[in-house]
């Protein structure tokens, strides 16, 4: 398949300077995920969330540089920075082991 | 895999409720100590990427804030770590008291009996003490553990404590396995078995 996308730059938290994937690593798939946000606006939960179309797709988790898991959601784990602990970055499909981080919400960095 | 990477190591935080167990696992790399969303659902487990005297190290660190008001922990969460920290609160006597308990649930489960442990004196900026520096290390050196006190308020001999302990781990025989994607270009095997001199023999006074 030729239209396979791997993330180009480094993929970083936005607030701190914690590297969280390196180059080549991620692979880019469209999702429809309904992320918390991360500075909640409203009470209305629904209002809380949006939807994440495009990821960076890790299938095992210890391809990550760095990265937190919070504990166990429904089928899901949360991904947050491993220094700063701001997220949810992404999330952790508990059945096919596979993490997910929103792209919207991590910084390519440049190297 | 990133090739750079020489191994994995499994690193557990024990120890009383309260003591800041997570945020010596927090503080570990991390300069914004304050963070409001860190409490909401709570952190499980990290990858941290760490470099130990030129090799990168990546470490699955896993905390057991919350269950460890349960007080027995299930065996999983032992099996197969290469590192143990034992962290109690200078400012808490029971913390210190509940060390032996939990060094005994250590023993009993970690499925790697060279499994590398350390002892963390956490809260050192606090004016409170209730247990002296010496009684720490007197508990390290008994049980043949690293010892630090530290502080994760100020930073203070976490990033050591982590550093020495994998700095142990990797010079452990038989206790770590290099990742097989990734081991161009290190040539670390031949300085393990040559059994660098370690400069601290069971224990360990840093601060």
């Amino acid at each position: 398949m030729d239209d396979i996308e791997k993330n180009a730059a480094r993929l970083g938290c936005l607030t701190c300077p914690s590297v969280i994937l390196l180059p080549g690593v991620g692979t880019l798939v469209k999702t429809e995920f309904k992320l918390p946000l991360i500075h909640k606006s409203s009470k209305d939960e629904e209002e809380n969330t949006e939807f994440i179309t495009r990821s960076w797709m890790i299938p095992d988790m210890f391809q990550f540089e760095n990265v937190g898991f919070s504990k166990t959601v429904g089928n899901f784990k949360y991904l947050v920075c491993a220094d700063c602990e701001i997220g949810p970055i992404g999330w952790h499909c508990i059945d096919n082991k596979t993490s997910y981080i929103a792209d919207m919400r991590v910084k390519h960095m440049e190297s | 895999m990133d090739p750079s990477v020489l191994t994995t190591l499994k690193i557990l935080i024990t120890g009383e409720s309260g003591v800041g167990k997570s945020s010596l696992l927090l503080r570990f790399t991390d300069d914004t100590f304050d963070n409001e969303q860190a409490a909401t659902i709570g952190v499980d487990f990290k990858v941290k990427l760490i470099n130990v005297d030129g090799n990168n190290v990546k470490l699955a660190i896993w905390d057991t804030a919350g269950q460890e008001r349960f007080r027995t922990l299930t065996p999983s969460y032992y099996r197969n770590a290469q590192g143990a920290i034992l962290v109690y609160d200078v400012c808490s006597r029971q913390s210190f008291s509940r060390l032996d308990a939990w060094f005994d649930e250590l023993e009993t489960y970690a499925t790697n009996t060279n499994i590398v442990k350390m002892l963390i004196g956490n809260k050192i900026d606090k004016d409170r003490r209730e247990v002296s520096r010496e009684e720490g290390l007197k508990f390290a050196k008994k049980h043949s553990m690293l010892f630090i006190e530290a502080s994760a308020k100020t930073k203070d001999g976490v990033q050591m404590a982590f550093e020495e302990l994998v700095q142990k781990i990797i010079q452990t025989p038989g206790l770590w396995e290099a990742d097989v994607t990734s081991q161009r270009g290190l040539s670390l095997s031949d300085r393990t078995q040559a059994g660098q001199p370690w400069s601290c023999s069971g224990y360990c006074s840093m601060v």
